[in-house]
């Protein structure tokens, strides 16, 4: 190579010099930028948090701010109105609305997160696993998805839920949220567990993969530290655009009167009576609903907005 | 080379079925399978009553002969004279088990309330598609509009309502509020009136309210589909030479880019082929109409395992067969599509 200031040559200047060169980005932060410059995005994200800072809250609401109780029972005021005394009326045991929806997202919310996360953590490892390795191993676990897919999701929550199995003496009933995610989990983590695979198989042949295990890397390290990362935003996606669908399905179980019980309140069993009622009081139909139709509506469209700020192309 | 596919695809979803047994018996085998604790804490009933039960019922054989009995296996070995004895019928020979309840085959029970699952479901995917194409055009040829805005909008909140909630709003609204008003009123629930019922007018009116919310859901989603789709085929070149060539806008739109958008939308209605039975079981359960769904909640109220088994199982090989059914479509409708 011959140095072109000792040649005495002038190159000729590119298009390019003199631009200020772009700040070297991550792959995060530069979908962050992009996440933020999505406003109705980051509305809707925005609002999730502050339905989950008032589940989290809502003993503290409950006892201070609105002064009722989500269990106490006032048969003298019962279907009231929304009004001064009880802000959006009371249930058909004058129990507080409002209270009992606050309460009712603490459940739900539990539910919804506990169950995503759960279903990442079992979809994410067999996904991993069965890319990775591949042969055997990936033909027996995604034979076994397949299965799982087959059964039609209600009706085997319905079997599961009513099933409880005992573990010892424990026994594991749906009414207990912590249950009831676990269950929804175990129906729901096949589809995640496809779609890691398949990014899996796109990025275990590249040639950073080769590097790495040609420097001695062991399996378990390329799985952790080398596919993880590059599989987590398709993750964290997909997690979030389920999030949405786990508090449906929930209110779904809970209204038909398998999940959580009364008088423990949740948005979905809080409709569970409500075609009794119609005739009482149209607020303890539609408030619930409306809820839950926000909830995930918001959610929703906070995962749409994640996607497109972690894949722009998909937009 | 079409025939070897379909061999070959059949073929292939055996494993799946067999799994999807092995799954549901498993799972009721581990939790409910020795119904005998019930028994032993009854003092009336001696200890060799309850060996002699067990033995009659077979519990007290191991964990996969039970499967291979319930399956019928050793049966269908036995018709073929491969082995000798006794062997009880199983799901091979159509036998789905026995009601906890009331020992009734449970079979007969799910064939019973197929149709009226069927009904619900085929005409809700029908209004859905029905409605969802010219919506979807409609939104595609006035991109922008108003109009386009509040569809989208639609579409974003028709994935988002709990279809169950939307249901008892549509009842609060035509069968409590509009007999109020004395305006004609739907009836709120059941597929026909009990009470001189049951012609085709009265199933028609039981039909509307359950269809429509399930149709709902598909049309939220197809629609958007038909609209980008619709979009795309509008801005390829055959259809500007259409237009150059002086083609009026209505024979464009409707004779040339709408035949080929809707080809992407054939493989989306046929996901929901295995959604006909399981599809529409949550409505089914608001509306509280006669089919499949209903009878699972009412059987899993009444602690039925090996009813909501028979449905559970049922309910798979049919989604199983629904697959398999869209994807022979596919190779049908489609001859781009190779498969190898």
């Amino acid at each position: 190579m011959i140095d072109p200031a000792a040649a005495g040559v002038a190159l000729p200047r590119t298009e390019f010099e003199g631009v200020a060169a772009r700040p070297a980005q991550s792959y995060w932060s530069e979908s962050w930028g992009r996440l933020r410059g999505n406003r109705v995005g980051v509305g809707a994200g925005a609002l999730v948090l502050v339905m989950v800072a008032i589940a989290v809250a809502a003993p503290l609401l409950a006892t201070y701010v609105i002064h009722h109780n989500p269990y106490s029972i006032d048969l003298s005021a019962t279907f009231s109105a929304p009004g001064r005394e009880h802000w959006l009326g009371t249930d058909e045991d004058g129990r507080d609305t409002l209270t009992r929806l606050i309460y009712g997202a603490q459940v739900t919310l539990t539910v919804a997160f506990l169950a995503v996360a759960v279903s990442l953590l079992v979809g994410g490892t067999v996904g991993l696993v069965a890319g990775f390795y591949g042969g055997w191993i990936d033909n027996l676990l995604m034979r076994f998805v397949d299965v799982l897919l087959s059964i039609p999701a209600i009706y085997l929550l319905i079997l599961l839920t009513i099933l409880q199995p005992k573990i010892g003496p424990i026994v594991l009933s749906t009414a207990d949220p912590r249950t009831l995610a676990v269950i929804i989990a175990i129906v729901g983590w096949g589809g995640l567990s496809r779609l890691v695979r398949g990014e899996v198989l796109s990025v275990k042949n590249r040639d950073f993969m080769l590097a790495t295990r040609s420097l001695g890397a062991s399996n378990l390290r390329l799985i952790s530290r080398h596919l993880l990362p590059n599989v987590l935003a398709v993750m964290i996606v997909s997690a979030s655009l389920n999030v949405g669908g786990v508090i449906l399905t929930e209110a779904v179980l809970d209204f038909i009167g398998l999940g959580i019980q009364p008088p423990n309140p949740s948005w979905g069993n809080m409709l569970s009576n409500s075609q009794t009622y119609f005739y009482h009081s149209i607020w303890s139909v539609s408030l619930p609903g409306t809820l839950i139709f926000i909830t995930v509506l918001s959610m929703n469209i906070f995962g749409n907005a994640l996607r497109d700020a972690f894949d722009p192309r998909l937009k | 080379m079409l025939a070897r596919y379909i061999v070959r695809r059949v073929l292939a979803s055996i494993p799946t079925l067999f799994g999807v047994t092995l799954v549901s018996y498993f799972l009721i085998w581990v939790t409910a399978g020795d119904i005998v604790p019930g028994l032993e804490i009854n003092p009336n009933i001696k200890p060799e009553d309850i060996v002699r039960i067990r033995h009659n019922l077979g519990l007290d054989q191991p964990f996969w002969i039970q499967y291979l009995n319930w399956l019928g296996l050793p049966n269908l070995a036995a018709q073929l004279h491969l082995i000798g004895g006794e062997w009880p019928k199983g799901l091979l020979q159509g036998d789905f088990g026995r009601s906890l309840i009331d020992g009734s085959p449970v079979i007969v029970h799910i064939l019973d309330r197929l149709p009226n699952t069927l009904e619900l479901t085929t005409t809700a995917i029908l209004l859905g598609i029905l409605l969802a194409i010219p919506l979807g055009v409609t939104g595609a040829l006035r991109r922008g509009s108003k109009l386009d805005h509040a569809l989208t909008g639609l579409s974003v909140a028709g994935v988002a309502v709990p279809s169950f909630w939307l249901a008892l709003m549509l009842i609060l609204l035509f069968s409590v509020q509009f007999k109020q008003w004395h305006l004609p009123w739907l009836p709120s629930g059941g597929a026909y009136s009990s009470y001189q019922g049951g012609d085709l007018f009265d199933r028609l009116l039981h039909l509307i309210m359950p269809a429509l919310v399930l149709a709902f859901g598909y049309l939220a989603i197809w629609s958007r589909f038909t609209r980008s789709s619709m979009l795309e085929v509008l801005s390829q070149d055959y259809v500007r030479t259409a237009r150059a060539k002086g083609m009026n806008e209505r024979r464009v739109v409707y004779l040339h880019a709408l035949r080929n958008a809707v080809i992407p939308l054939v493989t989306l209605v046929g996901l929901e082929l295995p959604g006909l039975v399981s599809g529409g079981a949550v409505i089914e359960i608001v509306f509280g109409w006669p089919g499949i769904g209903r009878f699972a909640l009412d059987r899993a109220f009444g602690h039925d395992y090996t009813a909501v088994m028979g449905i559970v199982t049922f309910a798979a090989i049919l989604v199983i067969a629904g697959n398999l059914l869209a994807d022979i479509l596919y190779a049908i409708l489609d001859p781009r599509i190779r498969y190898t």
